[in-house]
């Protein structure tokens, strides 16, 4: 019998099966590599890029040329435009305002081939730090009310650019999905006093069978109500609304979750398209953190989404995240 | 300079990227790697054996069930994730809710001949198609486990359409109300509940007055490029006359609605090469509780029929945020459909 699960924050339901689960061999995902060609991320090509924003780099080197372990750019296309005011409008029944935002690359490595996993520590260290620093700067704009960080890998995640890269959006609003799982969290903060994040982490400690890894300062777990299979959270064991207020003695332990978490997921499907999404709370906005709890949203690409997904919001997960775990755990394929 | 809009049913904001935008005829689908359909194909007439029994047919007098002399057929799903027999067992575990996967998954099988999309069906066969919606739903709403019953089409592999190519429709019958159903009844009784009107018809009238929206107006019925749409080429139709519940629709508007489906749907089939695409009609849930009950549903809600083409690669970014990027904005996008002669 399968499964009707409801995910406690913004009231979904999934749908699991747990009668003949996937295995991660029933997945035809499209691994890929590397084509190559003329890449304006890489070593030496800084000039192809629109003139840096923030650099990670040796000392006595100039910004826009080598030297460089971490670089930010502007979008060469971005989606939204830094300059000119929202101009908020309305239009019959439609409400409307100008694309005012920034939209930053981070370019992870100076190497074309080199995703998380291959990087060592202490150089994820360094983009983790950086997109810290963007996000602290771009809360300065009090037009900004969100800063969202997230990472498109491979052409079935939405890259279009294959060198490994983050983006960095500042947006003048609340994305939807923020709002709903900031006020999912704020309903069950007023009735129970306690952040529903850090009563999910407590259940998943306890119950082990969604863990993936843990170390001092993070979990890494299959969601319960996971909407696709082999959907990864890392989060923070102790309460903390914001990403960007990361403590430097976290950074090294986050930098390892991560690289051991998607090391995992390569180790079983190969190298796979994934996307992963920064969570945190709102900035520039009133609402206090008490209730929220940052984490990161890890989603392989295994499956395309179809009609009944987009109609309903309903999603239909063929591996049930217990079993999922497992297989990341045991690193089995 | 991009833009941001916001959807007035359920207030999701969308970035319309006009800077950065294509030419219309610059999304046209590649011809991608599919694999093989699936031989002889299980939903073709003489193949009735492949498939699970028949639920529904329209047939010829003096047939038999399973077999030749059908025009349309319904059959369970062959792979469905959800089962129709057992109950429904709500129970929490810790901080989760969770029950049993109980509902009803289906197949229609449009035609017997192997065609391989709607349009190439008759506007007849596809009112056929849209009194089988019909009358399947009906009969699950008798059925006092299920809340809701959705209606869609996956077309081509990359819309999850799956290895069968013959032309199907899918309905799943859900305990529970889905989400986005609930966020557009909240959205629009909420719109009622301060203006006394329903959002969608204050939409419909702002469209025909605008005009620069509008891919397609066919007797009683309007296709549009919505304002704040997702995907490019998205296209919903409505009904012009204010009606909460698809299943109320009756013979004339049935065959109009077939005429306006396969009028937009060959239009995007001919302007963008064929592309993958999911319909999905959204329609008020079954209205048969007494204590609860939602009493402006008749008022405030308005069915209709959203089309997304799969053109561009969504990535999981916009499904773990409810943020699109838009890039091609709604009104070049309906200019190209309507000047695509079909």
């Amino acid at each position: 019998m399968a499964e009707l699960r409801r995910d406690p924050i913004v009231g979904r339901w999934v749908i699991v099966e747990t009668d003949r689960p996937n295995t991660p061999a029933d997945y035809a995902c499209e691994t890929h590599t590397q084509k190559g060609g003329l890449c304006p991320f890489c070593y030496g090509n800084e000039g192809l890029t629109p003139t840096e924003i923030d650099s990670d780099r040796d000392l006595n080197t100039q910004a826009n040329t080598p030297g460089w372990q971490v670089r930010v750019v502007p979008n060469k296309f971005p989606a939204l435009k830094i300059e000119g005011g929202l101009d908020r409008k309305g239009l019959g029944v439609y409400d409307m305002s100008n694309g005012i935002g920034a939209h930053e690359v981070l370019v992870e490595t100076p190497y074309h081939d080199k995703d998380l996993p291959d990087l060592m520590n202490e150089e994820i260290e360094k983009i983790i730090s950086m997109c810290c620093r963007r996000s602290l700067d771009l809360v300065k704009d009090k037009r900004f009310k969100y800063i969202l960080i997230f990472k498109n890998y491979g052409p079935a995640a939405g890259a279009s650019l294959e060198h490994p890269h983050t983006q960095i959006i500042a947006l003048p609003m609340v994305p939807k999905n923020a709002i709903e799982e900031l006020k999912g969290a704020e309903a069950y903060f007023e009735f129970r006093e306690r952040c529903i994040f850090c009563d999910m982490i407590r259940q998943e400690l306890e119950e082990k069978e969604r863990i993936i890894a843990q170390n001092a300062h993070f979990l890494a777990f299959c969601p319960f109500v996971s909407r696709f299979p082999f959907e990864i959270w890392i989060m923070p064991k102790q309460h903390r609304g914001y990403f960007s207020h990361l403590a430097p003695e976290e950074i090294p332990y986050l930098a390892a979750i991560l690289k051991d978490t998607i090391t995992r997921v390569k180790n079983v499907f190969g190298n796979l398209s994934y996307n992963f999404i920064v969570h945190s709370s709102p900035a520039n906005g009133d609402t206090g953190n008490e209730s929220y709890h940052w984490h990161i949203e890890f989603m392989p690409k295994l499956m395309r989404v179809a009609g009944f997904e987009w109609g309903s919001g309903f999603y239909l997960v063929p591996t049930p995240p217990e079993l999922a775990a497992q297989y990341l755990r045991e690193e089995k394929k | 300079m991009p833009e941001l809009r916001k959807d007035p049913i359920i207030g999701r904001w969308v970035i319309i990227a006009t800077d950065r935008a294509k030419r219309p005829d610059q999304f046209s689908c590649l011809a991608g790697e599919n694999p093989p359909e699936i031989q002889p194909c299980p939903f073709c007439e003489g193949n009735e054996s492949d498939t699970p029994k028949e639920i529904y047919a329209v047939r010829q007098k003096n047939t038999l069930p399973n077999k030749p002399g059908w025009e349309l057929r319904a059959v369970p799903s062959i792979s469905p994730f959800l089962r129709i027999e057992g109950d429904l067992d709500r129970r929490g575990k810790g901080i989760y809710d969770l029950m049993n996967g109980i509902g009803a998954h289906e197949v229609i099988i449009e035609t017997k001949q192997h065609a391989t999309d709607i349009t190439e069906l008759d506007e007849e066969q596809i009112a056929k198609v849209l009194t089988c919606y019909i009358d399947r739903m009906v009969d699950l709403e008798r059925d006092k486990r299920f809340k809701y019953v959705m209606v869609f089409k996956n077309h081509g592999w990359s819309a999850g359409g799956g290895r069968i190519n013959h032309s199907k429709s899918q309905l799943i019958a859900t305990p529970v109300n889905p989400k986005r159903v609930k966020e557009e009844l909240v959205g629009a009784k909420h719109y009622y509940n301060y203006h006394e009107r329903c959002v969608f018809c204050d939409l419909i009238k702002q469209e025909i007055e605008a005009k620069e929206r509008v891919v397609v107006d066919l007797d009683g019925f309007i296709a549009i490029s919505p304002f704040a749409a997702r995907f490019p080429f998205e296209t919903w139709i409505f009904p012009k006359a204010h009606s909460c519940d698809f299943v109320s629709l009756d013979m004339a508007g049935r065959f109009n609605l077939a005429k306006i489906m396969k009028k937009t749907l060959a239009k995007l089939k001919k302007g963008l090469n064929d592309p993958p695409y999911n319909y999905v009609i959204h329609t008020a849930p079954f209205r048969r509780q007494k204590a609860g009950h939602w009493k402006t549903i008749d008022h405030d809600y308005h069915w209709h029929i959203e089309i997304i083409p799969r053109l561009t690669r969504v990535a999981g970014f916009e499904w773990g945020t409810g943020f699109y990027i838009c890039p091609l904005t709604p009104e070049d996008a309906a200019k190209f459909l309507r000047e695509v002669g079909v």
